[in-house]
């Protein structure tokens, strides 16, 4: 593996749902984005702008229409979702998304603990798990170490979001997605989670991209921004720029994204009553 | 007396068929109904197996299970290769599963006159352990083959029941759970749900194919109708043993769908020693499933409806 290549690269990715027909959205439109190792990224976009779906073309949510995804030193763009999981850490904005809710705390780290590998007929609770699990989860300061065999189901949100982390950062993963992980969660839970997050990518030094609505989370972590519109990418601030970037800052520029939208439409509206 | 054992014989050899559905109904969420085929096809082949090509019972047996697990395999590609919706699945393979077994069978009764069966060794057995062919339980007289028979049965259940909770606490099985719990989540931790799923179904139409074979072997014939409505059966089990048990783990859920199917059979058994005619037999458990699936959700109701000022 070339170590200056970048750990994760997507090149010319297009793609589209519900093509041809009224519903037809076009949220990748020839992204082009290099992500070196040990990069902690922060994506920010506005509904619709293609974040979310940049995260799940990179985990292999769905097939990519055209481009390529490297991942690690591997043409990852035609591997399954599952295949690609062996490389990829996910928390999900649904905090029902990360975990199974009707197994126990225990079970759902038994499968973390194989993420990416070969599952046989090996007992999945080892006694060493549920010990390593309780150190773990006793650091999580949530009361949750002596409630090992609880199902999941029945925590509260915020207890499973820092579960999922936990989970998707078990083995330590070559990329590290977070999806709006936060945006689900009652403002306490998230700040919770957000130092959680903040942590684990410190202490393991992941590669990590996170999707995020909040400016002040985007202002206040991560070395990178990386703004998305309209299926692409609009601005790429690196870690000079940032150090420097405030709230209002960022907000100007939506501001500015948004003005020339308005622009362009009233602009078009007029041709068309000129010369149709 | 003799009733009595009967039902519990027959009630410990449908827990198997009570376990395939555990699997289909409460792992994967689906109600499949290959069950119905695939109990007719476990049947089948060991009736073949047996009386054509005179196999060792237990052997047949085995092969039951292949079968079965051949037809659940089926329906899980069907399900996930080609994307047909479960039930549908679930109808073309049980329909084809009936040329099918009258072709294996090339009738459409066999009986096992003078076939060596599992009720052949246990009238040996029986004589062998208890002395005679007739022995005294607790004040009854009663025949030491169905004695036995009921004593292999549940032996043979312990041990399957044994495996397959083992195996839902090994890695492949705890994945499978899951897959069922959260696609999305064992996809991201590098789960095949897929192959799960067809794995899982050929597990349990594998347990519905064997429960076949027992039970032909316990009346002594194989018939291409014997499993008919066999998949609400196997319900009405689940949702009892659950009713009783609580389902907290799957251990707990395993013993209670067995409880739930034994329990289900000597219902039955009183209900037609009371005279209920044997033809509404379907009837009555559907009727029963029925009332089981509804119940919570009337329940639920009727409590808010109580506490008008409750919004």
């Amino acid at each position: 593996m070339n170590t200056h290549a970048p750990l994760v690269r997507l090149s010319q990715v297009y793609k589209t749902f519900h093509a041809g027909t009224v519903n037809e959205v076009r949220p990748m439109r020839g992204i082009d984005l290099d992500i070196s190792e040990g990069a902690f990224v922060i994506v920010l976009g506005g509904n619709g702008s293609g974040k979310s779906t940049l995260l799940n073309a990179i985990a292999g949510s769905f097939a990519i229409d055209a481009g390529r995804i490297e991942l690690a030193g591997h043409d990852v763009s035609a591997w399954p979702e599952h295949r690609r999981a062996g490389l990829i850490g996910r928390v999900f904005q649904n905090p029902f998304s990360g975990t199974a809710p009707n197994m126990t705390i225990l079970d759902n780290f038994s499968l973390a603990a194989k993420r990416g590998r070969f599952r046989g007929l090996a007992w999945a609770q080892s006694r060493r798990l549920q010990d390593e699990l309780r150190d773990r989860v006793r650091e999580l300061k949530m009361g949750l170490e002596d409630r090992l065999d609880t199902a999941i189901g029945s925590l509260s949100g915020g207890q499973r979001q820092a579960l999922t982390l936990l989970m998707a950062t078990w083995l330590k993963p070559k990329l590290l997605l977070l999806d709006e992980h936060t945006a689900a969660l009652d403002p306490k839970s998230a700040d919770q989670v957000i130092t959680l997050t903040d942590q684990i990518i410190a202490r393991e030094n992941l590669t990590t991209l996170m999707v995020t609505h909040s400016m002040q989370q985007a202002v206040n972590l991560g070395d990178r921004i990386v703004m998305m519109h309209r299926g692409n990418v609009l601005h790429d601030f690196s870690a000079g720029q940032k150090h420097r970037l405030q709230v209002e800052d960022l907000l100007s520029r939506f501001e500015n994204v948004r003005r020339r939208e308005l622009l362009d439409e009233s602009a078009a509206r007029l041709l068309r009553s000129r010369y149709i | 007396m003799t009733l009595l054992i009967g039902a519990f014989t027959l009630g410990a050899i449908l827990s198997l068929l009570a376990l395939g559905v555990y699997i289909s109904y409460r792992i994967f969420d689906i109600a499949d109904i290959t069950v119905d085929g695939s109990l007719t096809f476990g049947a089948a082949v060991a009736s073949i197996l047996l009386v054509k090509h005179g196999m060792n019972p237990l052997q047949a047996s085995g092969m039951a299970f292949l079968a079965g697990a051949l037809a659940g395999s089926v329906s899980g590609i069907l399900q996930t290769r080609f994307r047909i919706n479960p039930l549908l699945s679930g109808i073309l393979v049980m329909t084809a599963l009936y040329s099918v077994n009258l072709h294996v069978m090339g009738r459409s009764n066999i009986p096992f006159l003078g076939t060596v069966t599992l009720s052949t060794y246990c009238e040996q057995w029986g004589v062998l352990w208890f002395g005679a062919t007739e022995t005294n339980l607790w004040g009854w007289t009663v025949s030491s083959a169905d004695l036995t028979m009921l004593l292999l049965m549940l032996a043979l259940v312990g041990l399957v029941a044994f495996a397959l909770w083992a195996f839902l606490r090994t890695d492949i099985g705890t994945a499978m759970r899951a897959s069922g719990d959260n696609p999305q989540m064992i996809r991201a931790l590098g789960g095949n749900v897929e192959n799960y799923r067809i794995f899982g179904l050929a597990v349990s139409n594998g347990l519905v194919g064997l429960a076949g074979a027992l039970w032909a072997q316990y009346q002594n014939f194989a018939d291409v109708q014997m499993g008919i409505g066999m998949v609400v059966w196997g319900l009405a089990s689940v949702i009892i043993g659950e009713a009783l048990t609580g389902a907290a783990s799957v251990g707990v859920a395993i013993i209670g769908t067995i409880i739930g199917s034994i329990l289900f059979r000597q219902l039955v058994a009183i209900a037609l020693s009371f005279g209920l005619n044997p033809n509404d037999l379907k009837l009555v458990t559907a009727l029963f499933v029925f009332a089981a699936l509804i119940l919570p959700d009337m329940m639920h109701k009727l409590s808010k409806a109580k506490q008008p000022g409750v919004a």
